[in-house]
């Protein structure tokens, strides 16, 4: 009786410490990576490649998901499809919207704007500033 | 054994068939639950999504000015894979306990009420880890929307409390800079994500007690593996905020 449910499945603990073991190198991997200074496009890609993999390895093993009922498998990868509906789908509209930000000079008119306070000398700028440039340098010591 | 039917009659409720019917009940409940906070989780990070669309330059000059510690990040990430272990061996110790209680079930039980407080002390290094960030944060005055007042990259608020850009330092507005926008997402991602640790640390203790009042065992476990379900989620969550928040350029 007690081997007809899924429940009673108990992974072998050597299976807890790979994927543990798996988790920590790729956190090592991650960060390691995030140091080599690529492109921007590439580090998010690299970067999300390597938590997904990480989530993989929990919702599969950690969470059971393995050993799940179908029900319940399909209940999570149906939240995933709709979470990349609207993660495209409002990626498409920001895309397209930005667009017309630009034709409509909604940036021109924040850049007026600043400009008209430059003009006016209310810009104040505080002690303690750092550029940019040189913020780059020193977090590179 | 009619002691071991009185016992089957405690653990499942009168509106189940059976104990089977009741710990898939539970368990397709929580799954529910936690596929609602994916779907929860998934604004934020859309948010994130969004304004790293509309302000690139701005996201990469946080990490360029290393606003957030990595090394504090990178130990929580640790501390958070490390108790989502500890939760995963308790919920197999529970598994484990049999039906008859004997020694074998007094020392699973005590094992996995031992795992259930490691995973609670983890959970609260990563709070106290977060709460020397934030105050960090705080003290320096990398804060969200209008409270930011940080004075190495300072933003020019028009006299409406519109938030032009950054002030360069020439003078000038950079429009295209937006620095407490990207605190904003920070501390309500990462704010949020620090609730669920407060909740999990609760819920965690909560079963270490019912454990030490000698419940659970291997067929009555789902409330440990719902939690344990939990733990893992929180565990997800920050396994995806760690690079967006502290590494990504």
């Amino acid at each position: 009786m007690g081997h007809s449910h899924s429940e009673h499945h108990v992974t072998p603990l050597s299976t807890y410490f790979t994927v543990f073991g798996s988790l920590i190198v790729l956190t090592f991997v991650t960060v390691g990576v995030s140091e080599l200074g690529l492109p921007s496009t590439l580090s998010i890609i690299v970067a999300m490649a390597v938590a997904l993999v990480k989530a993989t390895l929990v919702a599969t093993w950690f969470m059971h998901l393995i050993h799940d009922t179908k029900l319940n498998i399909s209940l999570f990868l149906a939240s995933l499809w709709f979470m990349s509906i609207f993660f495209i789908f409002t990626t498409f509209d920001m895309a397209s919207r930005s667009n017309v930000m630009k034709m409509s000079g909604t940036f021109e008119f924040r850049q007026d704007r600043a400009d008209a306070n430059v003009a006016a000398g209310n810009v104040v700028v505080p002690e303690g500033i750092v550029a940019i440039e040189d913020a780059a340098s020193a977090s590179g010591h | 054994m009619s002691s071991e039917n009185a016992n089957q009659k405690h653990y499942h409720a009168f509106f189940f068939h059976t104990m089977e019917q009741q710990n898939s009940s539970h368990k397709l409940g929580m799954w529910a639950f936690l596929v609602q906070e994916l779907l929860f989780f998934s604004g934020l990070f859309m948010a994130y999504i969004a304004m790293r669309y509309f302000y690139p330059e701005t996201f990469s000059e946080v990490q360029t000015r290393n606003l957030l510690s990595i090394p504090m990040g990178f130990t929580n990430t640790i501390v958070l894979l490390t108790s989502s272990l500890t939760m995963a061996l308790a919920v197999r110790e529970a598994q484990l306990i049999p039906l008859q209680e004997n020694e074998e079930a007094k020392l699973h039980r005590k094992r996995m009420i031992q795992l259930l407080v490691v995973t609670a002390a983890l959970a609260c290094v990563f709070l106290v880890i977060k709460y020397f960030e934030y105050s960090h944060k705080i003290h320096v005055g990398t804060l969200p929307g209008k409270f930011y007042h940080f004075a190495e990259w300072p933003i020019f608020t028009d006299s409406d409390g519109t938030v032009l850009g950054a002030i360069r330092p020439d003078g000038s507005i950079d429009v295209t800079s937006a620095p407490h926008i990207f605190f904003s997402l920070y501390f309500v991602a990462t704010g949020t994500h620090g609730l669920h640790v407060v909740i999990g640390v609760g819920v965690i203790l909560w079963l270490a007690l019912r454990a030490k009042r000698g419940e659970f065992n291997g067929e009555h476990y789902a409330a440990v593996e719902n939690v344990g379900l939990y733990w893992h989620l929180v565990d997800l969550i920050w396994i995806f905020l760690f690079p967006l928040m502290y590494l990504v350029k």
